[in-house]
């Protein structure tokens, strides 16, 4: 009994000089006022993943798998069976993004979409069926047509097209309004032709994108469907003294 | 009614105390692979030891991204999401109406091959692309960082000089103004010729006012966001075309309508051209 008054008194004093001497930044945003103010305070939540801007809202496929610290913005579409894998950035602020049927934005990509391309084609980057988007790569405004590999760390620049079929190197730049034709691997800065692939390997190029997806089934299941946050945060508002 | 109200909330209870105590059963059987899961223990801004970060109060920087130790970033600027600005051992000030834009690594780092170790200075106005590097240098006023560049030590980029995507400049290049260097190792490329000096001036308006709309709706408390996911579905059914073609004025919300501000102005752009 003596025990357990002791322990409430001890914990009450440590919060109570944890409180005083708290750096002033931190403060917990459901006791934030203003949008000014605050925007750089401590935040529980972390980043939220999916952020609406006005009515653009982006949508995932039920089954796809979108990594908690990716951010979607504004005009973004991410369709079955795709995975947008670890810190991300897909932002559709400017104009659509959409990461298609089976296809995957690996690991530390950017996705932007400039708001007009220079060639005249949509300035929506476009991300088609069947398509591997090596991880830190960055697409802008770029139309990508069913089974490509882009490969890691590459750069596509407004308005291009990287046609059916075709692999692009890691660490390649593709310039503004270039055009990958079918069936060709392409690598460099900027990028240049190398060879025109065999068939045998553009089979491949599905079976890849398919092997991700396979690869992100196992990833999804392991995240249940509403998180268990709200236990911890209870314990911490309890650990505070503030009242749920 | 209201007993009747009470016993379906009541009701209502049972199955959630029901699902939370599944939700136990299950973790004891998941056993040493059960995940807990945290709270989110990201800091955007975080001081080591003495070191701090100052951000201008109008400033957005966006919660996913990082700015440690002594990092100023003025008014009016915009670190994006993903961003890791790493002022540790030195200092990184970002000018104002800058842009850092997504993914970007601004670092100064302890030990280098010359032995002296720089600050990172950016100025105002500049653009700094997605997923660029930048490791101890300077960018100037009103200068363009392309888009995956890294830029190593002691690299200068002068007042309206660009960066080219994908390049790598290495250290101690000084880039001089209004020219374009890129490639790997970055090269003279070519001038600047008028049309891109006035892109970068459009870019950071532009990016500008897409921070305003980014800040705003990272800053929204929860229950505005629930809400808000609400209206949307609301108004979700009803599209704009088959409403028009049938001669229907449709009202949306106030709250639904995207602000204007991120898109620039169609007529403007029209007529300038």
């Amino acid at each position: 009994m003596a025990a357990t008054t002791l322990a409430r008194l001890s914990r009450k004093i440590v919060t109570a000089s944890t409180h005083r001497n708290q750096l002033p930044q931190r403060a917990f945003s459901t006791e934030s006022s203003s949008a000014a103010a605050d925007r750089v305070k401590w935040d529980y939540r972390g980043q939220r993943q999916i952020i609406p801007l006005g009515q653009w809202l982006p949508k995932i496929a039920v089954d796809a798998y979108v990594a908690p610290n990716v951010v979607l913005a504004g005009q973004v579409r991410v369709w079955d069976g795709a995975s947008v894998w670890n810190g991300s950035v897909l932002r559709g602020d400017l104009n659509k993004i959409s990461v298609g049927f089976c296809s995957n934005v690996q690991e530390k990509s950017v996705i932007h979409a400039a708001w007009s391309s220079p060639t005249g084609l949509p300035a929506e980057t476009l991300i088609e069926r069947f398509v591997t988007v090596g991880a830190y790569s960055l697409l802008r405004s770029c139309t990508i047509e069913p089974e490509c590999i882009i490969g890691q760390h590459s750069i596509l620049m407004e308005g291009s097209l990287v046609e059916t079929h075709s692999i692009l190197e890691a660490g390649s730049v593709v310039p503004p309004g270039r055009r990958i034709p079918t069936g060709e691997l392409w690598a460099g800065n900027p990028a240049r032709f190398v060879r025109t692939l065999t068939h045998e390997e553009t089979l491949e190029i599905p079976k890849l994108a398919v092997a991700i997806n396979d690869l992100s089934k196992a990833y999804f299941s392991e995240y249940l469907p509403y998180s268990t946050v709200y236990l911890e945060v209870e314990k911490m508002k309890k650990n505070l003294g503030i009242s749920i | 009614m209201g007993t009747l109200g009470k016993a379906i909330y009541t009701v209502g209870f049972w199955v959630r105390e029901t699902g939370q105590a599944l939700d136990r059963l299950g973790s004891r059987l998941q056993g040493n692979y059960y995940f807990q899961e945290q709270l989110s223990r990201h800091r955007t801004v975080m001081n080591v030891f003495d070191k701090v970060p100052v951000v201008h109060k109008e400033a957005f920087v966006a919660p996913s991204a990082s700015l440690m130790g002594a990092v100023r970033v003025g008014q009016g600027s915009a670190i994006w999401y993903g961003c890791i600005l790493r002022g540790d051992v030195n200092s990184i000030s970002v000018g104002s109406g800058t842009n850092i834009l997504d993914n970007s690594l601004l670092h100064v780092a302890k030990s280098n091959l010359a032995g002296k170790v720089l600050p990172v200075k950016i100025g105002d106005n500049v653009t700094v692309g997605h997923s660029a590097v930048l490791h101890g240098c300077t960018v100037e006023d009103e200068s363009f960082v392309g888009t995956g560049a890294t830029l190593l030590d002691g690299v200068v980029v002068e007042k309206n000089a660009m960066v080219a995507p994908g390049a790598l400049v290495r250290q101690n290049t000084r880039i001089p103004s209004g020219e374009v260097w890129g490639g790997n190792p970055a090269k003279f490329l070519r001038k600047l010729n008028d049309e891109e000096r006035s892109f970068f001036s459009e870019s950071t308006t532009d990016n500008a006012s897409l921070a305003q709309g980014h800040a705003v709706e990272n800053a929204k408390p929860f229950d505005k966001v629930e809400f808000e996911k609400v209206l949307r579905k609301k108004f979700a059914a009803k599209v704009e075309d088959y409403d028009s073609l049938l001669g229907a004025v449709q009202e949306t919300s106030p709250e639904a309508v995207l602000p204007k501000n991120g898109l620039p102005d169609e007529a403007a752009k029209s007529a300038n051209k």
